[in-house]
């Protein structure tokens, strides 16, 4: 279906852009390391201490590190007014905007994977035990991320404080699902499996992906064209 | 029916109109020279027929049809002040990227023959970072005329483009018109704009001072139409 | 005397709760019209429930030194209106941001509809979150937090209200300057 083609020809434009100059996924992956280093001088190892704080650091690296990668989304269109170039085009706002989520969805899930060995390492933490349900997490809550971070990142596209609007409007946005995230990945890293317990979690997870998925997709012809 | 309609357009930032009932039209097979002062609202205008912003009042019927609809989109071009290509992306990329947006057959094979007439073929390869300036913009008209559109739309196409660029533009908008296409065009450069008009509107301050035929005084003497019609 | 105080402005929550309501009402309405008059009935209801919250917040954290002897014992209300109070601090943030009247209206539009959309996800989140927290258990709601229909909510709303035409007024005249500033920049 056309829809679907259009949807991969901006995921794969946005991709393929991203990977020859590489600034943002080298950016993200600096930051994520040293923040991960930081804060490890800042806590005594105890292997219980860690994977207590282990969900609670690894989201706010993912967080941060994320942000640095969406704030680029729509701004990679502003150089020689290619954004115009792309409303222009026959393709639905839709379209346009689940492509960039999924350019934006790997990029930010690439960093992720090689943040979780650094974390491991640094901490002395095996994070491999739940794996399966770790990597869910992983996927649901990058989404969120994604999702509330493309939207603003097309939303802010013209501002002047762009650098500074899109953390301020995305963190708070984001509170239940990082929430629902951090618990998760510190139960999965302390071995525990998803339960009676945590399902409440990934149900408050899954729903923030489908509401906030489903808001995006109607209002972005609005955020784009006004 | 007319190519481009504009039938009783306001365009307000917040209070302040900017565009005050725009009526004019574009027959199919025409040129329009759209000219005006900074600050008159061309670029505004156009890119309101252009579907990039929408009118609070009034409306906009391309072939009549809405400029926002998939099909109309396909069949308008677009040449603003940007070039609106990817630097991190070679020429052949970029344009191989528009023809699939565009859903054209076989968007590589459009995309050699743009690169061809537009003089870039040697360098299809090249990263559009590296082009000079008057490549980047030959690349910006092929990417504008790339899926053949029926009607172009162009925000003072002929400033800040070099000899090259503007024989390589004049020849291409000659060959649309031959072919029926209709232009659009706000400029500046009066005269290599009223060589190819075949219509005249003027616009003064957010209205339309003056919208008619191209008349052989108005090419001979470009200063005319704003003596006769809006402010000197 | 404090007490009442801390009643009275506590009493502002379900204030800026209705608040919310309007301004997301105000923002659909907008997106719906374009018409400019609810763009600052939803600006004029975001700040008053901005401001009620932030009253009401100050009370309930007053209320949690005396009566419990922290500061901030997480108490799922507090807490929740806290991240909403974020949330449209954001909004506000947002339109001071943006210079053009439409653009402005619109994004600010957008962004209140997720603001009222994540405010009860960000509720349920907090709850269950304490609840496996296993914090103490918490006495009831701040003072004036709790009940709808009281004097001083009563009391709370009126002044809400007014408080709301006000601003909208300003943002109405606001606007009108606005224009008539362009306007004579251009000629």
């Amino acid at each position: 279906m056309r829809f679907f083609r259009q949807i991969a020809v901006v995921a794969f434009k946005d991709l393929r852009a991203e990977l020859r100059t590489k600034e943002a996924i080298n950016a993200s992956l600096a930051f994520s390391i040293v923040i991960l280093l930081l804060f490890s001088f800042a806590f005594d190892p105890s292997e219980d201490t860690m994977r207590e704080i282990s969900g609670g650091l690894l989201w706010i690296v993912f967080a941060f590190a994320g942000t640095l990668m969406l704030n680029r989304s729509f701004a990679r269109e502003l150089p020689n007014d290619c954004l115009d170039a792309l409303i222009a085009a026959p393709l639905p706002a839709s379209a346009l905007f689940l492509g960039k989520c999924f350019a934006n969805y790997a990029l930010v899930l690439a960093v992720e994977l090689v943040s979780l060995p650094v974390f491991g390492i640094f901490y002395n933490v095996r994070w491999t035990k739940q794996f399966p349900e770790l990597l869910l997490v992983l996927l649901l809550g990058t989404w969120a991320l994604t999702v509330i971070g493309t939207i603003f990142s097309a939303l802010t596209v013209n501002i002047k404080l762009r650098e500074v609007m899109l953390p301020m409007l995305t963190y708070p946005i984001l509170i239940p699902a990082l929430m629902s995230a951090m618990q998760l990945t510190t139960a999965l890293v302390s071995g525990t499996a998803i339960g009676a317990d945590n399902i409440d979690s990934l149900k408050m997870l899954i729903g923030f992906d489908i509401v906030f998925t489903a808001v995006s997709l109607v209002l972005v012809d609005t955020v784009l064209v006004g | 029916m007319s190519a481009v309609a504009v039938e009783g357009v306001w365009k307000f930032y917040g209070d302040y109109p900017a565009l005050r009932d725009i009526r004019l039209e574009a027959p199919p097979g025409s040129c329009l020279a759209l000219i005006g002062r900074n600050g008159a609202g061309k670029t505004t205008l156009l890119r309101i027929v252009a579907g990039f912003s929408k009118a609070q009042r009034g409306k906009i019927k391309i072939h009549g049809n809405d400029p926002r609809s998939t099909e109309t989109r396909r069949q308008l071009g677009f040449l603003g002040h940007g070039i609106a290509v990817y630097d991190e992306l070679s020429a052949l990329e970029n344009l191989t990227l528009f023809g699939k947006l565009y859903s054209l057959a076989d968007p590589r094979k459009s995309a050699l023959e743009w690169l061809e007439r537009t003089g870039l073929e040697r360098v299809r390869n090249g990263l559009v970072r590296e082009f000079s300036r008057g490549m980047r913009q030959r690349l910006a008209v092929a990417r504008a005329f790339l899926h053949e559109p029926s009607v172009l739309l162009l925000d003072e196409p002929f400033t800040a483009l070099d000899d090259r660029a503007i024989a390589v533009l004049q020849r291409l908008l000659r060959e649309a018109l031959a072919a029926g296409k209709t232009i659009v065009m706000s400029t500046h450069q009066l005269r290599e704009a009223l060589e190819l008009a075949t219509h005249v509107a003027l616009l003064s301050r957010g209205q339309l001072a003056f919208h008619g035929q191209c008349t052989p005084e108005m090419v001979a003497d470009p200063g005319y139409i704003y003596a006769q019609y809006g402010e000197a | 005397m404090r007490d009442a105080l801390i009643s009275f402005f506590g009493s502002g929550a379900p204030v800026a709760l209705a608040a919310a309501v309007v301004a997301l009402v105000g923002s659909v309405a907008f997106l719906r019209t374009r018409n400019f008059l609810y763009d600052a009935l939803a600006l004029a209801a975001t700040k008053t429930g901005f401001a009620l919250l932030a009253a009401a917040l100050a009370a309930g954290v007053l209320w949690s030194r005396t009566a419990a002897g922290v500061w901030w014992a997480w108490d799922t209300r507090l807490t929740a209106a806290l991240v909403c109070g974020l949330v449209y601090a954001a909004y506000l943030m947002l339109r001071r941001a943006i210079e053009e009247p439409t653009e402005r209206a619109t994004s600010a539009a957008v962004v209140s509809i997720f603001a009222f959309l994540d405010a009860p996800l960000a509720a349920i989140a907090i709850a269950w979150w304490r609840a496996r927290r296993a914090l103490p258990p918490e006495g009831g709601p701040p003072p004036g937090w709790g009940t709808l229909a009281s004097g001083n909510v009563l009391a709370m709303l009126l002044a809400g209200a007014a408080l709301t035409v006000i601003l909208l007024r300003r943002e109405e005249r606001r606007r009108a300057q606005d224009a008539a500033r362009r306007a004579a920049l251009t000629l």
